[in-house]
């Protein structure tokens, strides 16, 4: 995985795992199903490499938004930031995977954009 | 949700009868792809990065033959099942240590709107307790097969 964005579309996706991972309530629905917990440590240690092949100022920049919002990373669909639900300006009208490459942030609030 | 919800989740090109993988890495890179192809998904590294990841802390086979390798990833715009028969038992690390022939793949987004993950993933794990469910999944070989089997079950 090169792009820098898709590493972040997986950091933030172990983000959540952890999250979920820490939360009682998902973990004890996912037990009760038969899935059983078997090593966050090691998920953790996944996210710091992934974290690592990041350049800083990529890292900063999603660390921000995360503290800010929760989810750093957030869909496009139909020219919609789907962070803050507000049209993004002509500029950024993308076709899906033309962008991949790059890491753009929506005008209004801050957020990485990642089109479906 | 009933069984016969799980429907819209599930299609023809997501659904492979004869799957042939030497190992569990493999079945999962080949059911991703299958999701890639069928054009529902385009980040593919991201995809099989998270559910490999997912399968390394939070091992996905719940015995008597069955893994439900699921996950959430911001890159799968909406909720899916890849279903998979093998063509030989694959170890899927299970604590009754059988092997692996039925494998559904789940994936959502981070949050719908229906929350339909979870309610999804405990029917399929209720449709698989079955005996009876089990040895007509070990048996399909045609996607209307499949689809009846899913309609019929409530």
């Amino acid at each position: 995985m090169e792009s820098p964005l898709l590493k972040l579309i997986a950091l933030q996706d172990i983000d959540m795992m952890i999250q979920e991972a820490k939360d009682p309530e998902q973990t004890g629905a996912q037990e009760e199903l038969g899935f059983k917990l078997n090593n966050l440590d090691a998920l953790i240690t996944s996210r710091r490499h992934l974290a690592e092949q990041l350049d800083q100022r990529t890292l900063i920049l999603y660390e921000r938004m995360r503290k800010r919002y929760g989810r750093a990373v957030v869909p496009v669909e139909g020219q919609v930031c789907l962070g803050c639900f507000m049209g993004l300006p002509t500029k950024n009208v993308g076709v899906s995977g033309s962008r991949d490459d790059r890491v753009e942030t929506c005008e209004n609030c801050g957020r990485i954009l990642y089109w479906l | 949700m009933t069984a016969t919800g799980l429907a819209p989740y599930c299609d023809e090109q997501l659904f492979i009868p004869a799957l042939a993988a030497r190992d569990r890495d493999q079945v999962l890179v080949e059911m991703v792809d299958r999701l890639v192809e069928s054009g529902r998904v385009r980040a593919r590294e991201v995809i099989l990065h998270t559910v490999r990841e997912r399968e390394r802390i939070w091992p996905t086979a719940i015995g008597k033959g069955v893994a439900i390798p699921h996950g959430r990833s911001l890159v799968v715009p909406e909720l899916t099942i890849v279903f998979a028969r093998l063509a030989d038992g694959v170890d899927f690390g299970a604590e009754d240590g059988d092997l692996v022939r039925l494998v559904f793949l789940i994936l959502a987004p981070y949050h719908e709107k229906a929350n339909r993950y979870l309610p999804a993933l405990g029917k399929v794990v209720e449709l698989v307790a079955r005996d009876e469910t089990r040895e007509r999944l070990l048996k399909v070989n045609h996607w209307s097969e499949f689809a009846a089997l899913i309609g019929e079950a409530s």
